[in-house]
C-alpha cells in the first residue's frame, strides 16, 4: 500500500511549491525592498516612500492606471460576451460545435505578440480591413486614442479561452438538465436563463477574472499596438526599467508592485464572485 | 443531436456558427496573404505579385536560429514544469494535503503575479548573485507554467483509478515497474496536454526574455517584435509570425490525437 499520508503529499508537492514560493517570494520581496529604499543599488539602506510619492504625483502613473484598467475591462467584457456566445452556440449543433471547438483550440497556441502583429496587419490604416472596405479615410484603430486594436487582440484570443473553459464546464451534465427542462415545458429563452447561464457562470467568472488579471499585467500587445502616451502600467514599468538613470529602476519596481497588487485584488474579487456563482450553479443541479 | 430542434432554429444556427468561425479566423488572414506577397501596394485588396520573398528575408534575419532557440526554451520549460506539476497534481488529487487551501493558492499564485513584475524583481537579485540570465529565464517561465501543469494533472488524477497500481503491486510489480508500465501509460494523455501548455509558456514569452536578455537572446517572439515595430516589413513579419504559429498547431493536433487514443 502506498503511504497516502500528509508526509508523502508534502514530498510530492515540493518540486512545484518550492520554486513557486522561492521565485515569487524573492521577486516580490526585492521589488518591495528596492522601491522603498531598503535595498538601494548603491549606498546605505534608507527607508522611504519617496518613490511611491513621486509616482503618485506623476501623471504617467495615474494615466497608466486609467488606461490599463480601461483596456483590461473592455477586453474582458468583450471576451466574455463573445466567448460565452460561442460556447452556447457550440453546444446547439454537432458539426458547428466541433468546428468551433477546433477553431477556439487552435487560437490558444498563437503567441499574443504574433496575434498583435496579425491584428496590426488587419487594422492599421493601410491594413487589410482598410483595403477591403476601400474607405477614403480609415479611423486610427492602431495606436489610436481608443486602443481599439489592443482591445481587439485581447478580445480575440481571450474569447477563445473563455469559450473553451465554459464548454468544459457545460460538458458535465448540462445537456441532461436542459432536456429535462425542455420536457417540463421550458422554452429556449427560459432554459438559457435558468439552466445554461447559471451553469456556465462559475466558469465564465473564473475565466473573466484570469483574463482581466492577464491583460492588466501583459506588456507585448499594448507595446506594439498602443499609443506612446499614456502608457499602460507594464509598458511604463519597462520604459522606467531601461532608463539610463538607474534610480528609475526603483520607480519601475514600484510600478511592478502596484500592478501586482491590482492583479491580486482582481483575483480575490474573482474568488469571492466564484463562491457566489458556484452556489447558484449547485442550486440549479 | 439528441433533441429535435425545429427546422427554422437549425437554419438560423448556421450563419451564427459561420460568424463565430470568421471572428476566430479573420486575424490570421492578413498573415497568410502577406506571407505569400512579393508586392502589395496600398489600395490593392490582394497582393499584386505573389512570391516567397518574405520567407527568404526571414531566413536572412535569422529566423532559423530563433526557431531553434524558441524550441529549446519551450522544451526546457516543459521538461521542468511537467514532472513537477504532475507530482503536485497527484498529491492534490489523491493525498491528504495539510493546509490544502494555502497550498492551492500558492500553486495558482503565478497566474496573479504579472510576469514582468516577477522578472524585474528576480533579475535584480540574480544579477547581483551572478546567476546566468538563461537560468533566471527558464526558472521564471517554469514557475509561470506550473499552475497549468498542476491543475491539468490534478483533474486527470481526480479521475484516475489507483486500483490499477495497487493490483499491479499485489501481482508482484516493483515501484519502478508500476511507474513505467501502469502509472505513466495511464497518465500519458494528460501529461501530453500539460507538457504542451508548459511548452507554450516558453514558446510564446516575450517580456520575460526581453527583461532578462535585454534583446540578446533572440527567440521567435523577439524577432516578431523587432520586425513589426518597424514599418515596411509586412512580408517578413508575416513569414516569421507563421513560423511561430505552425509548430504549436502541429503539436496541438498531435496532443489531441494522443488524447483520443488514450480515451479508447
Amino acid at each position: 500500500m502506498p503511504a497516502r499520508g500528509p508526509r508523502r503529499a508534502l514530498l510530492l508537492l515540493l518540486p512545484a511549491a518550492l520554486p513557486t514560493a522561492a521565485v515569487l517570494g524573492a521577486a516580490l520581496t526585492v521589488a518591495v525592498l528596492q522601491s522603498t529604499g531598503l535595498m538601494p543599488v548603491v549606498g546605505e539602506p534608507d527607508p522611504t516612500t519617496a518613490t511611491y510619492r513621486a509616482l503618485a504625483g506623476d501623471r504617467a502613473l495615474l494615466d497608466g492606471l486609467r488606461v490599463s484598467l480601461g483596456v483590461a475591462a473592455a477586453s474582458t467584457a468583450l471576451a466574455l460576451a463573445v466567448g460565452l456566445g460561442m460556447a452556447l452556440l457550440a453546444r446547439t449543433t454537432r458539426l458547428g460545435g466541433r468546428l468551433l471547438r477546433a477553431a477556439a483550440a487552435a487560437t490558444v497556441p498563437v503567441p499574443h505578440l504574433v496575434g498583435a502583429a496579425a491584428v496590426g496587419l488587419l487594422l492599421a490604416d493601410s491594413g487589410l480591413a482598410a483595403r477591403a472596405l476601400g474607405a477614403e479615410s480609415f479611423p486610427p484603430l492602431v495606436a489610436g486614442p481608443l486602443w481599439v486594436a489592443v482591445v481587439a487582440e485581447y478580445a480575440w484570443k481571450e474569447s477563445a479561452f473563455v469559450a473553451l473553459v465554459v464548454l468544459a464546464a457545460l460538458a458535465a451534465g448540462e445537456r441532461e438538465l436542459d432536456e429535462t427542462a425542455a420536457t417540463l415545458g421550458a422554452g429556449p429563452w427560459q432554459r438559457l436563463r435558468r439552466v445554461a447561464l447559471p451553469m456556465a457562470a462559475p466558469a465564465a467568472v473564473a475565466a473573466g477574472g484570469v483574463t482581466f488579471a492577464y491583460v492588466l499585467g501583459s506588456y507585448d500587445v499594448a507595446w506594439l499596438l498602443g499609443r506612446s502616451y499614456p502608457e499602460p502600467l507594464p509598458v511604463l514599468a519597462y520604459r522606467l526599467w531601461t532608463d539610463v538613470d538607474l534610480a528609475r529602476r526603483e520607480q519601475a519596481l514600484a510600478v511592478a508592485v502596484v500592478t501586482t497588487a491590482l492583479a491580486l485584488a482582481c483575483l480575490l474579487v474573482t474568488a469571492a464572485l466564484l463562491a457566489r456563482t458556484a452556489r447558484t450553479a449547485r442550486a440549479v443541479r | 443531436m439528441t433533441r429535435a430542434a425545429p427546422a427554422w432554429r437549425r437554419a438560423a444556427v448556421a450563419p451564427r456558427v459561420a460568424l463565430a468561425l470568421a471572428w476566430l479566423a479573420v486575424p490570421l488572414v492578413p498573415l497568410l496573404l502577406w506571407a505569400a506577397a512579393d508586392r502589395w501596394p496600398f489600395p490593392a485588396v490582394l497582393p499584386t505579385d505573389w512570391g516567397l520573398t518574405g520567407w527568404r528575408q526571414a531566413a536572412g534575419q535569422g529566423a532559423g536560429g530563433a526557431l531553434g532557440r524558441s524550441v529549446l526554451l519551450g522544451l526546457a520549460v516543459a521538461a521542468l514544469a511537467t514532472p513537477a506539476g504532475a507530482m503536485a497534481g497527484r498529491a492534490l488529487a489523491l493525498h491528504r494535503v495539510p493546509a490544502r487551501r494555502l497550498v492551492e493558492a500558492l500553486l495558482l499564485a503565478p497566474v496573479a503575479v504579472p510576469p514582468f513584475a516577477v522578472v524585474m524583481g528576480l533579475t535584480t537579485l540574480t544579477l547581483r548573485a551572478g546567476v546566468p540570465g538563461t537560468v533566471a529565464l527558464v526558472l521564471v517561465l517554469s514557475v509561470s507554467a506550473l499552475p497549468y501543469t498542476v491543475f491539468v494533472m490534478r483533474s486527470a488524477y481526480a479521475g484516475y483509478d489507483v486500483g490499477f497500481e495497487e493490483e499491479a503491486r499485489t501481482l508482484g510489480a516493483g515501484p519502478r515497474a508500476v511507474l513505467l508500465r501502469v502509472h505513466l501509460p495511464l497518465a500519458a494523455p494528460a501529461l501530453a496536454t500539460a507538457a504542451f501548455l508548459a511548452f507554450l509558456v516558453g514558446w510564446s514569452d516575450y517580456v520575460v526574455t526581453l527583461v532578462v536578455g535585454g534583446g540578446q537572446l533572440v527567440t521567435l517572439p523577439m524577432l516578431v517584435g523587432a520586425l513589426s515595430s518597424a514599418t515596411g516589413n509586412d512580408a517578413v513579419v508575416a513569414a516569421v509570425s507563421l513560423t511561430a504559429v505552425v509548430p504549436p498547431l502541429l503539436l496541438l493536433a498531435a496532443t489531441a490525437l494522443l488524447a483520443r487514443r488514450g480515451a479508447r
